[in-house]
């Protein structure tokens, strides 16, 4: 359900919907294009290169540096109760970038364009509807997974 | 069926006397590793660890008092240490303290509602951090039909049922994200210890009340726990199952 | 292929505009340019509006502005580039007229961004990002800026001061530009002190919502000589695009689409960065403007926070830029901005600008931004 993705979720159906469930169960999942074997994250279904629509899920570790980030204070619409919140933009060590907020393990002062961070999968806990998302931890920060078998 | 529940870790609470010994007793016939709390009996609750070790399973009894927030945190950090982890928590200990509301004291109130409703919610607490940071759990709260319906004599008893029930659908909305499950049992009367102080014309009444005609053994109960134990039951969650014989329909 | 010449321009008061409707400001700039051309509606054939469809309650807005300039059954429509909106529409109407299918095109940007309530408009606000993998983290437009603006003083130490001073210039000269927004100057103390909306920038760093029009006539070679004295020739048209989303723009301390872009319009218009006389620039948060002096070649990579403390952009430096004010001073009614850019430069070269005139211009830029870097048009404009 990719609906649950994100604090606002604005993009409810899309072919890489189970990312999400990936998320859920602790994997951050990117994609791998079947036919001519590029991988691309965040996942696509249709290869940027060869047009191919068959695709896996391959997992990431989620380890990267940080390429720039931004303290938002003025929010948008739905973000105002969570806001003053830090975005962060990292560079993959697999390749890719992925956007996401940093986490209580770093302090804002410490960070730098060029550190080390860990993305972990998290589960909102305040909101009664499942919302996941990832967060920008300090390296070696780690979660449990659920068995991968059992995802949707 | 083969409930794949080998390996499993398992806290029993109330586990030296009826319901919550065959509780556990059954847990270790299915392969888990069983830590059950007790108050007084000390010679039941080793017998029961021995019996679960017979079956090739570790098992662990702690002499507690439920209602003691902090003795439950330990608990399961105990437990977590000597087993190397938990999966399953099921939530028994209970007392009942009868008497119609015009003669009930406030010690007796507070007593019942401290062990009965208190309690599981000083368990279930403690296993939720757990199980919400594994992203798996099963949760099973032992209630009765006395929360379901009100019984003479029993506003407090009634009352913690009640709240029991309460609170596990409450929790399933919460830790469902998580991939935790949290159920009740609710048992009519069983042939426990707490039936055998009650008189023989009562007991009739309640074999009276049932449709099968009989009251259900510790093992009737425990069949249903173990089986909303395992990961066939996984899509079960936030519900009440009677098991009572037909007594409450 | 024919050159292609702006005979008239006009341009509406930029402002919160709660006295108008969009048709209403786009008639305004429209009728300005119809009498600065000194033509009737009998010589135009088409006519191409430049606008962001979903901050406006009317659908299909090209359609209504049309019937309300009193243009039917003139063919009609919109071009949509999120903030370059109206230097789509030019470049449009310039192909259709390159392409001999026309002679005379009207050039429409407009804007009402104020008709939506605060919600609407926060909401909108949060995405211009790619939807699916970042506004659900809440980005904001100037929170993407301010990304690049932080890899920028990474990169080459580029300072808040230096970004300041040209929201500091452009105020200056948006205070002698009676079509601007705010007009009035500011300091560089004023502005440190304000508060911070994406770090690092802070109020001042960023541009105001307005609303706003303005427009061109286009016109064929033949056409512009026959119908003005001082046609303003588009010499060089460029356009280029990058990854919308940042998760796969090549560098982040510029903008990959407006390095193309100014190539292809250098190319074509057979100029160097060195020629251009004075320039508009998309300055729609204060790094914007000095990624966009890098980009365009007016000074090196990285250099660009020394430009402006050096005063290069003002009259008298190395190439002035934002003699307008830019969109700091004018606002930015987002599918007006490309046409107000035009509509500058063209009377920058026909000398008309008056206190804000740049000495012996006669090669003019303009470079139009949108969204958060996905698209750039670049113009160049000759007068003979």
């Amino acid at each position: 359900m990719f609906k649950w993705y994100g604090w606002v979720n604005f993009s409810p159906y899309t072919k890489v919907s189970r990312f999400a469930n990936y998320l859920r169960g602790g994997y951050i999942m990117g994609s791998k294009c079947k036919k001519c074997g590029i991988k691309t994250f965040p996942p696509r279904a249709d290869c940027p290169e060869c047009m191919s629509s068959d695709f896996e899920y391959v997992e990431y570790t989620g380890k990267g540096t940080v390429h720039t980030y931004t303290k938002i204070v003025a929010a948008p619409t739905g973000f105002q109760d969570v806001a003053p919140y830090i975005v962060g933009l990292v560079d993959l060590e697999e390749g890719g970038r992925l956007v996401a907020w940093f986490g209580e393990s770093i302090k804002e002062e410490d960070i730098k364009i060029g550190m080390p961070v860990q993305a972990v999968p998290r589960i909102f806990e305040a909101t009664p509807d499942i919302k996941v998302y990832l967060s920008l931890e300090k390296p070696g920060a780690s979660w449990k997974k659920m068995p991968i078998q059992d995802i949707e | 069926m083969d409930l794949g529940l080998k390996g499993k870790n398992a806290i029993v609470t109330g586990g030296s006397l009826g319901i919550g010994t065959s509780i556990a007793i059954e847990l270790g016939r299915q392969g888990c590793n069983v830590a059950i709390n007790y108050r007084k009996h000390d010679t039941e609750a080793k017998e029961v660890v021995k019996k679960i070790e017979e079956m090739g399973c570790k098992a662990l009894a702690v002499k507690a008092d439920v209602s003691i927030f902090k003795d439950a945190q330990n608990m399961v950090k105990a437990v977590i240490e000597k087993f190397g982890g938990l999966q399953i928590l099921i939530c028994n200990a209970g007392i009942n303290w009868d008497g119609p509301i015009w003669s009930m004291s406030e010690e007796q109130w507070d007593k019942v509602i401290n062990v009965n409703l208190k309690g599981y919610f000083n368990y279930n607490k403690a296993a939720a951090i757990v199980f919400k940071e594994q992203r798996y759990g099963k949760i099973i709260n032992i209630s009765s039909i006395n929360g379901l319906r009100g019984k003479f004599a029993q506003t407090n008893y009634s009352a913690s049922k009640g709240g029991e029930i309460a609170l596990s659908k409450a929790l399933a909305k919460e830790l469902g994200r998580f991939n935790v499950n949290v159920n009740v049992v609710a048992p009519g009367m069983v042939k426990t210890d707490m039936a055998a102080n009650i008189p023989p014309e009562f007991l009739n009444k309640a074999i009276d009340e049932t449709v099968l005609g009989r009251i259900a053994s510790p093992e009737d109960v425990a069949n249903l726990v173990v089986f909303l134990c395992s990961d066939k039951a996984r899509h079960i969650t936030g519900e009440v199952i009677k098991i009572d014989g037909g007594q409450y329909i | 292929m024919t050159r292609v010449g702006v005979i008239g321009i006009g341009h509406g008061k930029f402002d919160r505009r709660s006295d108008a409707t969009v048709q209403e400001l786009a008639f305004e700039a429209f009728r300005y340019a119809m009498e600065d051309a000194k033509i009737t509606k009998k010589e135009l054939q088409a006519s191409i509006v430049g606008s962001v469809p979903e901050y406006h309650k009317q659908r299909s807005l090209s359609g209504v502005i049309q019937e309300y300039l009193g243009l039917n059954p003139l063919p009609v429509w919109l071009t949509e580039c999120a903030c370059a909106s109206s230097s789509a529409a030019l470049r449009t109407a310039w192909m259709s007229i390159k392409a001999g299918l026309y002679d005379v095109v009207a050039v429409i940007g407009c804007q009402k961004m104020t008709e939506l309530s605060t919600p609407e408009i926060l909401a909108l606000m949060g995405r211009v990002g790619e939807v699916q993998w970042e506004s659900i983290y809440g980005t904001t437009f100037p929170g993407y800026y301010a990304m690049f603006a932080k890899r920028h003083m990474h990169e080459f130490g580029t300072t808040r001061e230096q970004m300041l001073k040209v929201s500091v210039k452009n105020h200056f000269y948006g205070a002698k530009n009676p079509k601007a927004m705010f007009q009035k100057e500011i300091t560089l103390e004023k502005a440190l002190a304000s508060e911070i909306v994406a770090s690092p920038f802070c109020l001042y760093d960023c541009c105001a919502n307005a609303d706003g029009a303005a427009a061109l006539i286009l016109a064929s070679e033949e056409k512009a000589k026959k119908l003005s004295d001082t046609p303003i020739w588009i010499d060089g048209a460029g356009c280029a695009t990058t990854s919308m989303s940042v998760l796969r723009r090549p560098n982040l301390y510029g903008l990959p689409s407006a390095v193309e872009a100014g190539k292809q319009a250098y190319k074509m218009a057979k100029v160097e960065p060195k020629d251009i006389k004075v320039a508009d620039v998309h300055d729609c948060f204060s790094i914007a403007e000095i990624m966009a002096y890098e980009d365009l070649g007016f000074c090196e990579k990285g250099k660009g926070g020394k430009f402006i403390e050096d005063k290069q952009s003002y009259i008298g430096g190395k190439h002035p830029v934002n003699i307008d004010g830019g969109l700091k001073a004018k606002g930015h009614p987002i599918g007006a901005t490309g046409a107000s850019q035009a509509t500058e430069i063209v009377k920058q070269l026909r000398g008309e600008a008056k206190d804000r005139q740049v000495p012996d211009a006669d090669i003019g830029l303009t470079h139009n931004v949108g969204g958060i870097g996905q698209y750039t048009f670049v113009h160049i404009f000759r007068r003979d």
